[in-house]
């Protein structure tokens, strides 16, 4: 009995050391770059950066900044309001110094509620779009996206013009948009679009009695069109639409003509940052060249207008609806709960 | 002894309560207490609220749909392999636990993408369109979440049903009238007690269940109490207090389930253990038993296992997505991205083997102690530490979390866990201790009585004693709760979702953000890769059962 016991010991011991070790070996690089950072923490730091950022970007700007400063950088990535909540459960224990958001609204709102800190001196501020930017200097909007139909090139019948289109019978149970909820650029186009056009909840109201389907994140909706389930997707994220196209795709973006809404996402300061010069220098690098370069890369409309636009429509090729970020955030609580009575 | 002493006992209770009670307390804090002063407003502002009853109701019509979805799966199938030749095939019990062991939003997600509208299915079987308007409904959500929960209460009638095939059913042929006559009045009494236990745990499963909510719910819009309080914490506007309010209501909830769970448990219990081993006698069955038994497992294999994991690794192999099942559009990418060295996909799976060995390892130690203590539970005070080390196996996942992350950010505390890897595993212990307790006790109830006393007379010291005697023999017994934690722990999500560090991600929330931001394929990649681990270690885990059960004999 003994004997066999030992033997089953030594091989459950055997097998766990071997996961181990595996995942030993993929760890090093990390458990390194811990050691090393520790060693310079006392000097440089590490910086907290919480960032709504598409994952391959806030993934590349990371590297390159890190690259260049050599400081360490602890990236959180989530959705706008997985970072907000975050926040709020850390309000008495903060830990992020920069907070990167996919909405300027959102963004405004912790302006207003004190949690932000002004850097007026931010390296290249004055070339950055000001229609998306702080004039105080609390935040900037770094890069945008444009909404649009994303629709799919296989499965669709005709290429969609107008909004209004999307009421009519050939998108019948065709169609989907991502839940306003759960994505900062579609609460921002729902109040945009209702704020400028004045038949713009007529026109949800006929999307919804032709089989509107609210569907999960900018991601989650976008695939349902990929895969072929929905047709086209109302409000799709242009970026994530022109890399699935890049990535061969059957999937194509188109503006109304009558005009979309411009959703910024944009970088603020904590005040609560424990490493400030840390902080800034983030932000200096994000609205960079080099930064701004990473930007485009990613399919994104880039904060600076001087930077050229990769693969895609540039800011001023797209019919847009003029929107005022300012006092958004308390309007756009009113517009969400309208929107979900229309959807329950 | 020193598993005795009053000291064990404060230190035990000292150790549990920090990690399982004060994350509870945290929530009643944060639900009733404003600023310092008791305010009823919160959980008043939750009852005012229709949506909340809405989301009640929904959530108990979905536990009462899933047991009986459940019932319907398992009797059959436990009937099956009792009462029919299928009796000698032993594994089918493992290629059977496959569903529980998926992570239920993969299973989802593959019968999402297997249905939808030019689905896997429409592009199989084009005529078969008409499936997918029945199938996304309150229908269908049943369905996959029966499929996925089927096997628990499976294994558990079963196991009843071989215990009273022995000696009960030998008196009853001896002295009883008809099998018909037996069966009504010896087999479903004895069945009955572990059916509704079975169901009260299906139950209080299916309302701590966030994986197909998430998934499936969402997109029927069919809310639960997980979304609810999952959503109130992560999307735009943030209600923190809400969240709680909700917490505990789901808890008081499932503390009532299991109220009555034991009520009934207690009245019903026949003691059908008995030390004798059970022989297994030959069957031989009739030709169209036989074929209809095979098809039966056949076709519940087909759509427990055989059409999600099609979506799974079809995807995960796919190029285009667009371009659906088409040749030439496949290829090993998505691995070969994942297996890169330093890829976000490989690491994300590492820190789950990580943190599931931690645990796994840490709830080894703790559950071995309180089992120690416990024995079989005859003192209040062994009872009372029963019971909170067990509790996390009533409560939702979602409620300890919400409890944990008041608790680490409350401003008290001089120094706090919170935003490191420490607090993860934390997390993780506190969630899956029940298993290694429970899996520690049932192995120290089959050591018999005179090992206790004879150890007593002849143990030099009681450390002797418990170095050399019990945790030898109790050593099978924990490493199957070891290899059950780690397996569990592998595929949790809700906990990974809402206290990873930043910079930190497990494999269950790598592949879950691939669905809401990155690339499907490489998330159903690391899906298709956990997964063959778990497989590779339940039957291990088995291996070393059996082999345990001939050491042991």
């Amino acid at each position: 009995m003994k004997k066999s016991s030992l033997k089953m010991i030594a091989t459950v011991g055997t097998l766990l050391t071997l996961a181990l070790a595996l995942a030993g070996c993929g760890n090093n690089d990390t458990a390194a770059n811990e050691g090393e950072s520790s060693a310079q923490s006392k000097e440089n730091k590490t910086l907290t950066v919480y960032s709504a950022g598409p994952d391959g970007l806030a993934a590349n700007v990371q590297q390159a900044f890190e690259e260049k400063t050599g400081m360490k950088v602890e990236m959180f990535q989530g959705t706008t309001g997985k970072i907000l909540s975050r926040l709020e459960a850390e309000k008495t224990n903060p830990v992020a110094d920069v907070v990167v958001l996919a909405s300027v609204a959102s963004m405004d709102g912790m302006k207003e509620a004190d949690q932000l800190q002004s850097y007026k001196d931010a390296e290249n501020a004055d070339k950055i779009n000001s229609d998306w930017s702080d004039a105080e200097g609390y935040y900037y909007g770094y890069s945008a996206s444009a909404l649009g139909i994303a629709y799919n090139t296989k499965n669709a019948k005709t290429v969609p013009s107008e909004w209004s289109d999307l009421a009519k019978a050939e998108w019948k149970d065709k169609i989907n948009i991502p839940d306003p909820s759960l994505s900062g650029s579609a609460v921002d186009f729902i109040y945009g679009y209702t704020e400028a056009e004045k038949t713009g909840w007529d026109i949800i109201q006929s999307w919804k009695t032709n089989g509107l389907q609210v569907n999960g994140a900018n991601k989650e909706a976008l695939d349902s069109v990929i895969t072929g389930d929905k047709d086209a997707t109302i409000s799709g994220v242009d970026y994530m639409a022109y890399k699935a196209k890049a990535d061969g795709e059957p999937v194509e973006i188109v503006y109304p003509k009558s005009g979309t809404v411009v959703s910024p996402r944009a970088v603020g300061i904590m005040k609560d940052a424990k490493n400030v010069d840390g902080a800034q220098a983030y932000v200096n690098f994000l609205l960079s060249d080099e930064g701004q370069k990473l930007v485009t890369d990613a399919y994104l409309l880039p904060g600076n207008k001087e930077i050229p636009v990769k693969d895609r429509a540039a800011l001023d090729e797209i019919p847009q609806l003029t929107v005022n970020w300012k006092d958004a955030e308390t309007k756009q609580i009113d517009i969400l709960t309208k929107f979900n009575e229309i959807f329950q | 002894m020193i598993m005795e002493g009053r000291r064990t006992f404060g230190v035990l209770l000292a150790i549990v309560g920090t990690f399982a009670i004060a994350p509870l307390l945290a929530i009643l804090y944060y639900t009733f207490v404003n600023g310092g002063q008791l305010d009823f407003s919160q959980i008043s502002r939750m009852f005012e609220n229709d949506r909340m009853w809405h989301t009640l109701g929904n959530s108990l019509l979905l536990g009462v749909l899933v047991i009986m979805g459940t019932t319907i799966i398992a009797l059959p199938m436990a009937l099956i392999r009792t009462k029919t030749s299928l009796i000698k095939f032993d594994w089918l019990d493992i290629i059977l636990t496959i569903p529980f062991m998926t992570p239920p939003y993969i299973g989802s997600m593959g019968w999402i993408l297997f249905m939808q509208n030019n689905g896997f299915l429409q592009q199989l079987i084009p005529s078969a369109s008409w499936m997918s308007d029945y199938f996304f409904s309150l229908f269908g959500m049943v369905m996959v979440m029966s499929l996925h929960l089927f096997p628990f209460l499976y294994l558990m009638l079963r196991n009843t049903l071989l215990r009273i095939n022995g000696s009960f059913l030998d008196a009853a042929l001896i002295f009883g009238r008809n099998p018909w006559r037996n069966w009504a009045k010896i087999v479903l009494p004895l069945l009955v007690s572990s059916y509704v236990l079975g169901i009260l745990l299906i139950f209080i499963k299916t309302l701590a269940e966030f994986g197909t909510p998430a998934t499936f719910g969402s997109r029927i819009g069919f809310q639960v109490f997980t979304t609810e309080i999952h959503s109130y914490l992560s999307r735009w506007p943030v209600d923190i207090s809400m969240a709680t309010s909700l917490s505990l209501f789901l808890l008081s909830v499932c503390l009532i389930i299991w109220y009555f769970q034991n009520l009934i448990g207690r009245k019903n219990t026949y003691s059908v253990l008995s030390g004798k081993t059970q022989a297994v006698r030959e069957m031989k069955d009739k030709w169209y038993i036989k074929l209809g038994a095979w098809l039966y497992v056949g076709i519940v294999l087909l759509f427990s296992i055989g059409i999600p994991y099609f979506s799974i690794i079809v995807t995960s192999l796919q190029k285009v997505r667009g371009d659906g099942l088409s040749a030439g559009n496949f290829s090993l990418a998505s691995y070969q991205a994942v297996f890169t060295s330093g890829s976000a996909g490989l690491s994300a799976f590492l820190n789950s083997i990580v943190f599931s060995f931690i645990t796994a390892s840490v709830t080894a130690v703790i559950g071995l102690f309180i089992a120690l203590y416990i024995k079989k539970g005859e003192t209040k005070k062994q009872q009372v530490l029963d019971f909170f080390s067990l509790m996390p196996n009533i409560i939702p996942g979602i409620v300890f979390v919400v409890g944990l992350i008041m608790f680490w950010n409350s401003p008290l505390l001089p120094a706090t866990i919170y935003n490191t890897k420490t607090m993860v595993v934390v997390t993780y212990c506190v969630l899956f201790l029940p298993y290694s307790v429970q899996y520690t006790k049932s192995s120290l109830s089959q050591l018999d009585q005179s090992i206790f006393q004879s150890a007593a007379i002849f143990g030099r010291s009681s450390w002797d004693v418990y170095r050399h005697i019990f945790i030898p023999l109790l050593m099978q017994g924990i490493l199957a709760g070891m290899m059950m934690t780690f397996i569990i722990s592998m595929r949790e999500l809700v906990a990974g979702l809402l206290i990873l560090p930043p910079s930190v991600e497990t494999g269950a929330t790598f592949i879950y953000s691939q669905f809401e931001q990155g690339n499907v394929g490489l998330g159903m990649a690391v899906a298709v890769i956990t997964v063959a681990m778990t497989v590779i270690f339940m039957f291990l885990l088995d291996w070393l059962q059996k082999r345990g059960g001939h050491a042991g004999a």
